[in-house]
């Protein structure tokens, strides 16, 4: 092995030594021992992927990454194991599950419906932005005093993706987004396709969920699910439904 | 799996994997989806994984061909194989410049590099994978590896040159999450 094989070796070696006992490394290593400008090369070369390997360890990922995570992996483990039982064991489950909530929320705060910690994600660290003429339509609905949101949206789900409406995925489903404005506060409504999220949809009524200073309601109709996130006064977020 | 199973594969993974993502992915929220996506197929796909020790190897596989599933929608890949090899000495003070210089600058450089030769620099550097697991997560030979870990930092070592060159320029695309564009 001459010293440019040597190096072409080397080179996939990790800094910090975990490849130390990797038998495909001992040739190489050995003559970087034994040749002085190969070990010289070989200490640049180390300290400079050790440097690059530290600062890549200092970018850290984005707060709430691993809440949404988990809930998104919650939401599918949910659809999956229900699919595995009989349609009568799955309605047994859900009596007992729905007593069992009903039950649990008396006595404690309400638990984050995983759609509405994603909306809480996204709304708060992620950036904003799609237009599209039907977005641009809704939005002007929305930020009508009038409207009450929880009365009724006209959402068009197939045509705001198709328009350049801001579009996300949630579950491996998608999730449109769409910024409005009411009365001086910054909101946003998300909007999924019920159908996507059957283990979802019980919750119809409006229910808040509040974290980190941010608040957003979440509702069903009979063909969305719908998450509406600010970092305005709960009580303006309540005026919108 | 229980919750807290998979609980304990998420603290122990994602925050490499969301790094890989962003060195392919090139923003946060497309890296933060990709890491969603990998564990939302983990959770309905990965228990059929028989042996759990390979399931970080899974999770950047994964994660890779989502990655290029995605790219593959969206545009061509630049075969870059052909490339001269460049391999060219490390001059000694470089790796004091690299020291000084801000994360966020290192991983920009890092994304300059060939897609081609970038997914292995990155897993190389964040050292989770050994280069035998690198060509089994990215499905190329083994000598493939090799050679293209030296391509990619010889293309790295020359980003990293021109970002320095550009000067002090401060970059808050990986850090700024909370800054805002209204529709």
């Amino acid at each position: 092995m001459n010293n440019n094989e040597a190096k072409f070796l080397l080179r996939a070696y990790r800094p910090g030594g975990r490849d130390a006992a990797t038998p495909a490394f001992a040739e190489a290593l050995g003559q970087a021992q034994r040749d002085p400008a190969l070990g010289a090369w070989f200490a640049r070369e180390q300290a400079f992927d050790l440097v690059v390997a530290e600062k890549l360890r200092t970018i850290a990922p984005p707060p709430g990454l691993r809440e949404a995570i988990l809930a998104g992996a919650s939401v599918s483990q949910a659809s999956r194991e229900t699919s595995r039982w009989p349609v009568w064991f799955a309605v047994a489950a859900s009596v007992a599950l729905l007593l069992g909530l009903a039950t649990w929320r008396l006595k404690t705060a309400a638990p984050m419906e995983p759609l509405t910690a994603f909306a809480l994600h996204d709304a708060r660290f992620e950036k904003h932005g799609g237009h599209g003429e039907a977005a641009a339509e809704l939005k002007q609905v929305l930020e009508n005093p009038a409207t009450r949101l929880a009365a009724g949206l006209p959402i068009d789900f197939a045509r705001l993706r198709t328009t350049g409406c801001r579009t996300l995925s949630f579950s491996g489903h998608d999730v449109i987004e769409i910024c409005f404005e009411r009365g001086g506060s910054e909101f946003h409504i998300y909007v999924a396709q019920r159908a996507d999220f059957p283990q979802l949809a019980a919750a119809t009524a409006p229910h808040l969920a509040r974290q980190d200073g941010w608040s957003a309601e979440q509702w069903a109709d009979a063909r969305h699910i719908y998450v509406v996130a600010t970092s305005a006064d709960p009580a303006a977020l309540r005026a919108l439904l | 799996m229980s919750h807290e199973a998979f609980t304990q594969l998420v603290d122990a993974h994602y925050a490499p994997l969301y790094r890989f993502a962003l060195s392919l992915a090139k923003n946060p929220a497309d890296a933060g989806d990709l890491v969603q996506q990998t564990f939302f197929i983990w959770a309905t796909k990965g228990h059929a994984l028989r042996d759990a020790g390979k399931a970080k190897s899974w999770l950047f596989t994964t994660l890779y061909r989502e990655f290029l599933r995605g790219r593959r929608r969206e545009a061509r890949v630049t075969s870059v194989e052909d490339l001269p090899p460049g391999e060219a000495d490390l001059p000694a003070e470089e790796t004091d410049r690299v020291q000084r210089m801000d994360a966020a600058l290192v991983i920009e450089a890092l994304q300059e590099v060939d897609e081609v030769f970038r997914a292995p620099l990155t897993l190389f550097y964040l050292e989770d994978l050994s280069y035998l697991e690198i060509a089994t997560a990215l499905d190329v030979p083994i000598g493939t590896v090799m050679s293209r870990l030296s391509r990619g930092k010889t293309q790295l070592r020359a980003a990293l040159a021109r970002r320095e060159a550009v000067g002090q320029a401060k970059v808050v695309a990986f850090t700024d999450f909370k800054q805002r564009q209204q529709p």
